[in-house]
């Protein structure tokens, strides 16, 4: 009985922790681009204008609700969800922090769930996300969106085949799929899998954006052609919704590559450091990528359509093949090969 | 006819008027504030000089007004020379005038704003102080005098003398000390002193009830016809942002009221001016009385006259020709006996214009075929009926309030009026222009044939009369064809 | 016709990382530069002599108003935001204003009724703000536009000194 309102406890920490940051997200997005551009960004609601997702929220929700004439109702009510449910789901096994304790004899450990295939887990539900896109722009009936929600689906697609070649670099090198013998496995000097694995980290970082839908890939909505790209159509909660689901997706992106390649709960230098404190060094780490992600979207301008495809099958695609073959060499005939 | 040269051609003047006479005649500009074509020239302002060449004398400069016309004259009314001495003589105008144009009622029409601005010099040479004046000597009911404003021109005062016949105003003191002043202070009296503000070219006479009220280029003007009595002087009706009619004024006709009207006429705005216009229809109903609009009211009272034979019509004094004639169709489809109402005359009369009968149109209804009948007998005629049309504007003042109101509720009253009868009779009150609002022709009591124009429009809702008669006979003659 | 020359990118150019790292050091650089935005109604846009506000009407000190309600201002506005009816004052200066309505949503600020007016009564003041729930609330009545000379001061002098500029002596 107490085990589940533990698990429970933990569950609704999780949660509130990546939704309340991706709220929080929407507001620094906000903030540093407004910093970058001489401005104070939003200030008035609340303490710095802390409560501005909040006003936001309060704002979408008394906001008319419009079905376009011809739209398909109920896709078009699904879509949404559709994004923002895998982005939720891939939560439930991202590690926050190591053992906590120990109940009743079962270790109690800093995220939902510990499944055996956690890495495969995420990889599998985020490339759900993709369907959000494409119905949504399909649903609407509107030209602008069917062709925002092609481009994302065929951005997404060719992406994800170099993210996952590069998540497979790492699943080699630590011979698990389990986000938690992951990040245990970068414990020690230099242990943490960058270092290792510099390659499959760019391509990662680079992939992660594009599939986040992220600025310099962004062209699922890219504004100056395509109004609102997928989204066009969309208006009060259910519009929120793609922006949650947009925001959450970032903030497991976030988690992952702190999990993937920076070590993810481990403190540096403090091998048996406390969980709590684990806590705080995967926080950090995560907001850095989260500022990261917000950095590069104010510093980059946004690819063409073509560049973007060049990058992802001429570029990216033979590198990560480059690498896990690489990898696979250093691994069956390098110094630790047995 | 005498032949002169006026600025290099040959023109024709009459040698009984003055040369300014016919400079202006002949499209001569020559500024003048003492002369006016209805007063005898006394050339006490000198602005009206004009260089002129008579025989082998050399050219001399000479006041137009004072000058009469001879064979042969050769004038000049643009010469520098000319120019020169009429600008010196408006400095010495000007030498004591305030500068007080932005209070002036006169701006905007002030002959002295105007010539100033022709001949050009903005500034005074003088620095000693302008006489200090009475700025506002009552003179009586109407006029108010600024002594300082005054440039002594005598026109107010000629005025009195030639046009009234009772000489009220006087110019006292003499040379420099002048002043007009009427005598031991006594105020102004008659039915004409309204018009010594028109004649005053500057602002020193001006009206008490136009006093300050608004500025002169904000008015709306419109050539039209007094109605206050059955003499139509030409007048021009001027309107406040579409509102407000804010003066009367005469306009010339020689064969009617020349330069002049009386101050009854001049002050008229109680009726157009009424704040409780009936704006479409009113219709009596059980509780209260309810408004309706005009083509409501027009179908019930086609609804009501069906069901009557022959209702008592009486048609106001003020209708005009057109409406007359329309009222005169509708008296014929109804079979009833056209009547107009016309009231006993007033002790106003006089032997200047006024002719005391207050029936602008009296003789153009006669000529249609109206038959005149006074406000008793009209009461009693309607006492005695069953159903009763009375048309026009004032038409519920003319045949009495009280009296109306005294009439049995037997009676179902139809009034067309500017503003709703309260009589228990009154059925049905539809709202008519009033004659600021409306075209049409009255003939005074001469047969002269007066123009009424619209300076105004008139409350939203309210039809024309004649549109009004007409959709009435329409009505009724389509209901007979149904029935 | 037109020949671009594309410029051959070497390796470091052609991976594109160099950029990217030097695009994020300026953008993180700007953050801590100061800020252009004025946060406006807590700081007040600064005014001056010069600015053209809305028209006000001058208040001597002894509590009369400089205005003769002589229609110049009226006829002068091109955007016909202003309405005067006049009354007679038993004062030396016989007439005032009774009603003096500026419609400040109509207002283009032009200036037209401060060089009309030669009584020196409607100056642009520095007053810039308008805000209400009703347009009604905006058709600004003689209360509403009456100021004391001493706040207009500033502007009154500066006028005077423009058309000091180019006037010649007065003729009262």
């Amino acid at each position: 009985m107490s085990m589940i309102l533990i698990w429970l406890l933990i569950t609704v920490a999780c949660y509130g922790a990546v939704i309340g940051t991706a709220a929080l997200m929407t507001f620094a997005e906000r903030k540093v681009s407004a910093a970058m551009q001489y401005r104070y960004g939003p200030n008035r609601v609340g303490p710095f204008g802390l409560l501005q997702p909040l006003a936001d929220g309060v704002k979408f929700i008394f906001k008319e609700e419009v079905i376009p004439a011809g739209a398909n109702p109920w896709i078009f009510k699904l879509a949404p969800i559709l994004t923002a449910l895998p982005a939720m789901l891939a939560i439930a096994v991202i590690p926050f922090t190591g053992v906590i304790g120990t109940f009743e004899g079962t270790e109690v450990l800093g995220s939902i769930a510990n499944p055996e295939i956690g890495i495969l887990y995420v990889l599998a539900v985020t490339g759900v996300g993709v369907y959000g896109a494409i119905l949504g722009g399909w649903a609407s009936n509107s030209k602008y969106s069917l062709l925002g929600g092609l481009r994302a689906s065929a951005q997404m697609v060719s992406y994800e085949l170099s993210l996952i070649l590069a998540v497979l670099a790492v699943v080699a090198t630590t011979g698990s799929l389990n986000l938690h013998e992951i990040v245990a496995g970068q414990s020690g000097w230099f242990g943490w899998n960058v270092f290792s694995q510099p390659l499959a980290f760019v391509l990662f970082l680079v992939c992660s954006y594009a599939e986040t839908n992220r600025h310099p890939f962004d062209f699922a909505e890219c504004e100056p052609e395509l109004v609102g790209g997928f989204h066009t159509e969309y208006s009060s909660m259910k519009f929120a919704m793609f922006f949650i689901g947009e925001y959450t997706a970032m903030v497991v992106m976030a988690c992952l590559t702190t999990t993937l390649f920076f070590g993810g709960y481990l403190v540096p230098f403090w091998a048996d450091a406390p969980w709590w404190m684990g806590l705080i060094a995967f926080g950090a780490k995560t907001s850095f990528f989260l500022l990261l992600f917000i950095w590069v979207r104010w510093t980059l301008p946004r690819f063409r359509y073509d560049q973007l495809m060049h990058l992802g099958w001429k570029v990216l695609f033979p590198l990560a093949l480059i690498n896990i073959f690489v990898t696979g060499l250093v691994i069956s005939f390098g110094p630790g090969a047995n | 006819m005498t032949k002169i040269i006026l600025n290099g051609r040959e023109v024709e003047a009459d040698p009984k008027k003055p040369l300014i006479a016919a400079c202006h005649a002949n499209d001569a500009e020559v500024p003048h504030y003492c002369y006016h074509a209805g007063l005898t020239p006394v050339g006490s302002c000198r602005m009206c000089q004009v260089e002129v060449k008579q025989g082998e004398m050399p050219p001399r400069v000479v006041a137009a007004c004072r000058t009469p016309v001879a064979e042969g004259m050769i004038v000049d009314t643009e010469s520098p020379k000319a120019h020169e001495t009429r600008r010196e003589c408006l400095e010495f105008l000007l030498k004591n005038h305030p500068l007080d144009c932005p209070i002036c009622d006169k701006a905007g029409e002030c002959m002295l704003q105007d010539f100033t601005f022709d001949e050009g010099q903005a500034a005074a040479r003088t620095d000693e102080p302008r006489r200090k004046l009475e700025k506002r000597k009552d003179l009586g009911d109407v006029i108010v005098l600024d002594q300082e404003r005054c440039i002594l021109c005598s026109r107010c005062v000629r005025f009195f003398d030639e046009v009234t016949g009772k000489m009220q105003l006087v110019i006292a003191d003499r040379g420099a000390h002048s002043v007009v002043e009427t005598f031991a202070d006594r105020p102004l009296t008659g039915n004409y002193q309204g018009n010594v503000a028109d004649l005053c070219p500057v602002g020193a006479l001006t009206l008490k009830p136009f006093r300050f009220k608004a500025r002169v280029w904000n008015l709306f003007k419109k050539a039209s016809t007094c109605g206050e009595c059955s003499r139509g002087c030409s007048i021009t009706t001027e309107v406040l942002r579409g509102d407000e009619v804010k003066r009367f004024r005469p306009r010339y006709n020689a064969d009617v009221n020349t330069w002049w009207m009386c101050d009854t006429g001049r002050f008229a705005f109680e009726h157009p001016n009424r704040a409780d216009r009936l704006a479409g229809g009113q219709r009596r109903g059980y509780a209260d009385s309810e408004l309706i609009s005009t083509e409501e009211a027009l179908d019930q009272l086609a609804d009501a006259l069906g069901e009557h034979r022959a209702p008592v019509v009486i048609a106001s004094p003020f209708l005009t020709v057109e409406e007359g004639a329309e009222l005169l169709e509708l008296c014929k489809q109804l079979g009833s006996e056209a009547r107009f109402l016309s009231p006993a005359p007033n002790e106003l009369g006089d032997e200047i214009l006024h002719t005391g009968d207050p029936c602008p149109n009296r003789r153009g209804l006669t000529e249609l075929g109206f038959a005149p009948v006074e406000a008793a007998e009209a009461l009693e005629l309607l006492a005695a009926s069953k159903a009763a049309l009375l048309v026009g504007e004032r038409i519920g003042e003319l045949v009495g309030t009280e009296g109306l109101a005294g009439l049995p509720t037997s009676l179902q009253l139809y009034v067309f009026d500017t503003n709703a009868c309260l009589a228990p009779a009154a059925q049905l009150s539809i709202g008519v222009p009033d004659h600021t609002e409306r075209l049409g022709t009255w003939v005074n009591v001469d047969g002269h044939r007066g123009k009424i124009s619209a300076a105004r429009s008139a409350p939203a809702g309210v039809r024309p009369l004649t549109s009004s008669l007409q959709t009435l006979r329409a009505s009724i003659a389509g209901a007979e064809v149904t029935a | 016709m037109v020949v671009v020359e594309r410029k051959e990118l070497s390796f470091l150019e052609r991976i594109y990382f160099p950029a990217i790292l030097k695009g994020l050091k300026i953008t993180m650089s700007k953050m801590f530069a100061p800020r252009f935005t004025r946060q406006y109604p807590e700081e007040p846009l600064p005014t001056n002599e010069v600015t053209r506000g809305q028209p006000r009407l001058a208040v001597n000190p002894d509590d009369t108003i400089r205005c003769v309600s002589c229609g110049l201002c009226e006829a002068a506005c091109p955007a016909y935001a202003i309405t005067i009816d006049g009354h007679e004052t038993e004062r030396f200066i016989e007439r005032e204003p009774e009603r003096f309505d500026i419609d400040m949503l109509r207002c283009i600020l032009c200036g037209f009724c401060e060089e009309a007016c030669p009584k020196d009564a409607i100056y642009m003041s520095n007053e810039l703000e308008l805000a209400d729930f009703s347009r009604a609330a905006l058709v600004y009545d003689i209360e509403k536009l009456k100021r004391p000379v001493s706040a207009l001061q500033d502007r009154i002098d500066y006028v005077k000194k423009i058309n000091d500029r180019w006037q010649t002596s007065s003729s009262t």
